[in-house]
């Protein structure tokens, strides 16, 4: 079928039939718009994508880059991966790192979407400027100024920290060189940087919420806790469950803050998959072990990303 | 004051706190940075970590290729997308939610997905190092959420608008550019900006891809932005790290409205 329709348009009884050409030139049209698009993604993503599948079968490695050489290896990359402990233990940081990461940022995310319904508009508008320059700031600026921030000696939150007189001197506190404080500091800016999209995202449709639920659940003398819990969190639902994906999705690939930060350290603590494949690929050079753990990362991750793209494309879209 | 305000005070405090960091650092003269106890306020506020920052040698360069890249990235994409967007959302056909589909999925692939076999390819092509590979690289994650927030675009514009054309006898070429392009412009814009922010940000590939210093682009000058002499200077680095914000900063405020919808769909990762 091929008529030109629009967003919304309910579904149009079939169309009166047209004069043979004209009818075979609305069919080329889309073609004809895609084809260049469709070109250039077909060779900078699908080309690729086939191209790390096809390198995970392969030892290639630096003397490759040189030579152009390489062997197959089957499944090889993928046996290693799966009996070597440090993938394991990788992947678990990963589940774990991301998941503490997704409820931080969830939780203050609604927290402060809540918080935007119930300030006055002077407030409300401060808060969201605030919102939006953290969110703005690129995350390789924001992780130097984490560093900065967190710098043994010099550093203002060592210096906070002294003057909270609890943990003893902590001037020269040196937050990369063990890996739970590591794993604190590179948690606070993900965190840091995730909340605003949350917390708008969440208030957009926080703020879609009929009055008269709300009234009515406080003329009945229902708590402002029930009400939330009852009334609006069965709205933010299907939001809800959309920023959750996306977060799942973001902070599970995370790299650039880990890699600012802590460079997957100290030793490999703080390497998480994507670090560990980088560290693979580009430190190592085995470039073939890389490609299957990036492969394996990916698929990891299909699940969820079918969630969400069903979803977005159920999302008022006409489909 | 009341309470919601006095937890907006708080959280606007610990929020801003990192970013008034920066400003403040970047105006202190160096031994008001490294000091065991913190200023709060300048002293004496000075441009010279600005003035050092910009007069280093290879700033101008790496600006020069940020921007080079950056502007032929945004240009193809918006190309290229808008014509797939008009065909995504103005026409059906066959195969139309087997490519929306492909077009998301390629968006949540992991950073590596994409920078291992390119990394190999470019190589073997001889492109590593130059722009081609980088401006590739970021059309490869650009282009398909750029057709799919203009799509968004698209799908808003009601068929009567197109209907009243093709009675006029007009051709789908004529509505395209005549009706329909003039409708999504500002649509087009705030998915440029979303482009130009993805590729200005990069700092992943270009590290890889670029791997001599007068290749660099801004975020890779800014990461090793460090002095030979002293160690790191924290004061030049807060400064370079402004101006490297500033421009996102201005341009996440003018599209403020279309953020969430564009975030949403896979545009500025986090």
């Amino acid at each position: 079928m091929t008529t030109v329709i629009a967003a919304g348009a309910p579904p149009a009884a079939p169309a009166p039939p047209e004069p043979g050409k004209r009818r075979q030139k609305r069919e080329r049209a889309p073609l004809l718009l895609l084809s260049p698009a469709g070109l250039v993604l077909a060779l900078v993503t699908l080309a690729p994508i086939g191209f790390l599948v096809y390198t995970s079968f392969t030892d290639y490695n630096q003397r490759s880059l040189f030579t152009g050489a390489y062997n197959s290896v089957g499944l090889g990359n993928y046996s290693d991966l799966l009996s070597s402990g440090a993938f394991w233990v990788s992947l678990l940081r990963t589940v774990l790192f991301t998941a503490a990461m997704v409820a931080g940022s969830v939780l203050i995310g609604m927290g402060v979407s809540h918080l935007l319904t119930r300030l006055e508009k002077g407030w409300r508008y401060t808060v969201t400027v605030v919102l939006i320059v953290a969110w703005a700031m690129p995350n390789v600026a924001s992780s130097l100024v984490w560093n900065w921030l967190f710098q043994p000696g010099y550093g203002v939150v060592n210096w906070g920290l002294d003057q909270l007189r609890i943990f003893g001197d902590t001037t020269s506190l040196d937050w990369a060189q063990d890996p739970a404080r590591a794993y604190v500091v590179i948690w606070l800016l993900i965190v840091w940087q995730a909340v605003p999209f949350i917390a708008l995202t969440l208030n957009a449709a926080e703020t879609q919420v009929p009055r008269e639920y709300l009234e009515a659940a406080r003329m009945d003398g229902a708590s402002e806790l029930s009400i939330y819990r009852i009334i609006t969190l069965n709205h933010l639902k299907p939001t809800l469950l959309l920023v959750m994906i996306l977060s799942i999705i973001w902070d599970y690939n995370v790299f650039n803050q880990i890699w600012l930060i802590s460079r997957g350290g100290p030793g490999d603590s703080t390497s998480t998959l994507g670090v560990y494949t980088y560290k693979t690929a580009f430190v190592g050079f085995h470039i073939g072990q890389g490609a299957a753990i990036s492969v394996v990362t990916t698929l990891l991750l299909l699940g969820l990303t079918a969630v969400y793209i069903r979803n977005l494309l159920k999302s008022g879209e006409d489909l | 004051m009341r309470k919601a305000n006095l937890l907006a005070a708080i959280f606007c405090l610990i929020w801003a706190f990192p970013v008034y960091w920066m400003v403040n650092t970047a105006f202190k003269p160096r031994p008001e940075v490294m000091t065991p106890t913190p200023h709060f306020i300048p002293q004496h506020p000075t441009l010279d970590n600005f003035v050092k920052a910009v007069t280093q040698e290879q700033f101008l360069t790496n600006l020069r290729n940020s921007v080079i890249v950056v502007v032929a990235t945004v240009v193809v994409s918006i190309v290229l997308g808008i014509f797939a967007a008009a065909a995504l959302s103005r026409f059906r056909f066959k195969g139309r939610r087997i490519i929306m589909v492909v077009i998301l999925a390629v968006q949540m692939l992991p950073g590596t997905a994409l920078l291992i076999p390119m990394f190999v390819m470019f190589n073997q092509l001889d492109l590593l190092g130059t722009y081609a590979a980088l401006v590739l690289a970021y059309v490869a994650t650009v282009l398909p959420f750029s057709i799919w927030v203009m799509r968004g675009f698209f799908v808003t514009i009601p068929a009567e608008i197109e209907e009243a054309a093709r009675m006029d006898g007009a051709s789908t070429w004529r509505v395209l550019t005549s009706v329909l392009f003039p409708l999504v412009a500002p649509g087009v814009i705030s998915t440029g900006i979303f482009s130009f922010i993805a590729a200005w940000n990069d700092y992943l590939f270009a590290y890889t891809f670029m791997q001599d210093q007068s290749r660099y682009t801004l975020p890779v000058w800014l990461a090793s932005f460090t002095n030979p002499y002293t160690g790191t200077d924290f004061g030049g680095q807060m400064a370079a790290s402004v101006l490297f914000s500033i421009p996102v900063i201005v341009f996440f405020l003018i599209i403020q409205r279309n953020l969430v919808a564009g975030m949403s769909a896979g545009a500025v990762k986090g």
